[in-house]
């Protein structure tokens, strides 16, 4: 499951939230993110009470087990299984020239982070696979485009080789909607859901399976329609503390309504919680109230 | 001691003002409203953006993508209170079309410009060269400001994870096209070491591309560093440039815990890059409400608007949480930002600002600050 949305909207601790209620259904989870070398900020890790992810899948909570995809870790995987010698995708990647070409040269860093995803997914235990779920957080919506583009664009380029054959791969996983999708997780305000309804467009456009829209923070309504219309009036006349929470829930179902009219996949609510980032209530709200469908996934 | 700095003065009299922040915090809406309070103000102004939502594109009432700037349509222009001499230009970025211009301009012949454009790694992937979106943003501001077409530029930076990003990945690029890095691709002759050393990189890369796509990829490198080489002098130019007096940043964040940790993180690092610094933009802020007062707990003798009134004072009392919460938050930036910076806040716009009206008075707010 690849965790989408604009900065601000709630990602993280959706993913987290997702993490701990697959782990709780009894599959072994991995949970991840895209890091960046230069700063080891993660919102995710604080989720798991960790300030931030290991670079190798570590066990984090019963059932689940973490990890930041970063663009140099996915590098030297690759280079070793290409390689196939340690040692030379060592000396290789301490050469100077190549970590410099590896950091900045065309979709390097993106290929990285994609190759680190494909051998999570590849990893056996036993007989079945070492991971019957992956979550990703996706970072900034120009980012996750990136990388589920990749591979039709690199294949375009290089259509044979070691590369071709990682991204045929991965695409078998990425692109089969029995086993991946990529949920947009949104606000249900008026430019969120704008940027949601193109997120999914561009999911759709780079042929990701898109599973549905999760829009954060609903806000509750307690009001019957009467109290409302006896309390307009009032509003409107006085400036009054708590105006604002009384409109929201307006403004909110006109957004959920106009995320409805856009698309068809399906669309979970998740209300709003009175302080940032509490994960557990969170997960109670989703698995209880409404199960979220998590891939069939374990190829 | 230095006079305290003023928003309002920054939009008035400088000639670049950058806006930075994380991901999702408003910086382009802000960036926009603090282009038309200049423009308001007299000043021919230009506004800088990379990839934003559709709707500033539709609210300003110009394309998305054009290859140059483009003039805000007169009836917006008037419609926004933007009088002669003020001006308002506004151009969307599509990093792929400041990359072919870049290519244009660095090449010797229009023929060498064909040959990098028509390269088909070059059409391909232009634009994920690392670095690639920040230095086509500050290739573009650095350009126009030395043409002296606008008093004022704002430049809204692109969007991503980390507020910093703008200020460090043209390093990436740089660091690419330093010749150092790209000779030991290609074939050598110059010594026994370095013979063997490029024979090894070359081996990867053949491993990696297979060998046909991997001389391709070698030349592809070749033709487009040594155009980008003129960067490195680009990059350390831009750089000086930035910590003109004529420059003010802006850092924009939204009261979320982790926003504001990064925006601290940011200033120290502006000062740590010698940056002109000059405020925080704390955006979304509750703290106006405060102001407010409560409404009465009932109503007596109408059962349902004294039902409505309690639950409604309910949610005031979480709206007074939040307002006085955000005010000292904004007393907390204040402190942060010293003599030599500012912290404003602007209020949340529940509507998002999708019409002019509500980027005025945010521009309004801003020029009065």
């Amino acid at each position: 499951m690849l965790i989408t949305g604009k900065g601000g909207v709630g990602r993280s601790v959706v993913t987290a939230a997702l993490a701990k209620i697959a782990a709780k259904r009894g599959r072994r989870v991995l949970v991840t993110e895209i890091g960046d070398e230069s700063d080891d900020y993660s919102p995710l890790a604080r989720h798991f009470a960790r300030a931030r992810l290991p670079k190798q899948p570590e066990p984090m909570e019963p059932n689940i087990e973490g990890a930041v995809l970063l663009a140099r870790t996915g590098q030297e995987m690759f280079l070793k299984s290409v390689l196939r010698s340690g040692t030379i995708a060592r000396a290789a990647l301490s050469s100077d020239a190549l970590r410099r070409l590896l950091s900045a040269g065309p979709s390097f860093r993106e290929m990285g982070v994609f190759f680190q995803l494909l051998t999570y997914l590849r990893e056996k235990r036993g007989a079945g696979s070492a991971y019957e779920t992956i979550l990703v957080d996706m970072p900034a919506t120009g980012h996750a485009l990136s990388l589920t583009g990749l591979p039709e664009l690199l294949l375009r380029l290089v259509p044979k080789g070691p590369i071709a054959d990682s991204l045929r791969e991965g695409q078998g996983y990425l692109n089969d909607p029995k086993l991946a999708a990529a949920w947009v997780v949104t606000l249900p305000e008026t430019l969120p859901v704008s940027e949601c309804l193109e997120l999914i467009e561009g999911l759709t456009k780079t042929k990701m399976p898109v599973g549905g829209v999760l829009v954060n923070r609903v806000p509750a309504d307690p009001f019957t329609e009467a109290e409302r219309a006896a309390l307009l009036p009032l509003i409107e006349q006085n400036a009054w503390l708590g105006a604002e929470q009384f409109q929201k829930p307006l403004l909110s179902r006109r957004e959920i309504a106009r995320l409805r009219a856009n698309t068809a996949l399906p669309i979970f609510t998740t209300p709003e919680l009175p302080h940032e980032g509490l994960v557990d209530e969170l997960v109670r709200v989703l698995d209880v109230a409404k199960p979220m469908p998590l891939p069939v996934g374990g190829a | 001691m230095t006079s305290p700095v003023r928003i309002g003065e920054l939009i008035r009299d400088r000639r670049i003002i950058v806006c930075c922040g994380a991901g999702g915090v408003g910086k382009t809406t802000t960036a926009a409203a603090m282009s038309l309070a200049a423009a308001r103000a007299g000043r021919k102004v230009l506004v800088l953006t990379i990839d934003p939502s559709r709707r500033l594109a539709e609210t300003l009432g110009v394309s998305r993508n054009p290859p140059e700037p483009v003039r805000v349509p007169e009836d917006r222009q008037r419609a926004a209170g933007i009088k002669a001499p003020g001006s308002l230009d506004a151009w969307m970025l599509d990093p792929k079309l400041v990359a072919d211009g870049a290519v244009r301009r660095l090449t010797k012949s229009p023929e060498d410009a064909e040959r990098i454009l028509s390269n088909r790694i070059y059409q391909q992937v232009s634009t994920m060269v690392a670095g690639m979106h920040e230095y086509t943003a500050m290739e573009a501001l650095f350009r126009l400001v030395h043409e002296g077409r606008y008093d004022l530029v704002v430049l809204d930076t692109p969007p991503s994870r980390h507020a910093l990003d703008f200020l460090e990945a043209p390093h990436r690029l740089s660091g690419l096209v330093d010749s150092r890095a790209i000779s030991a691709f290609l074939p050598r002759a110059d010594s026994l070491v370095g013979r063997a050393a490029s024979r090894v990189i070359q081996a990867i890369l053949s491993a990696v591309f297979g060998s046909d796509f991997a001389e391709e990829f070698v030349s592809f490198l070749t033709t487009f560093t040594s155009i980008f080489r003129s960067l490195n002098v680009d990059v350390g130019e831009m750089r000086r440039f930035l910590s003109g007096p004529d420059v003010a940043f802006l850092l924009v964040s939204s009261p979320a815990l982790a926003t504001l940790a990064e925006a601290y993180f940011f200033q120290d690092k502006t000062k740590e890059l010698d940056l002109p610094f000059r405020g925080f933009v704390l955006n979304r802020s509750r703290a106006a409400s405060a102001e407010r007062s409560m409404p009465p707990l009932e109503v007596p003798g109408d059962a349902v608007l004294s039902a409505g009134l309690g639950k409604l004072h309910a949610l005031a009392e979480l709206e007074q949480h939040a307002a006085l919460r955000d005010r000292a938050l904004l007393d907390e930036l204040k402190k942060r930002a010293g003599d030599t910076a500012t912290a404003i806040s602007l209020p949340e716009l529940p509507q998002g600002a999708d019409d002019i009206a509500t980027l005025v008075a945010v521009a309004d707010r801003l020029a009065a600050s």
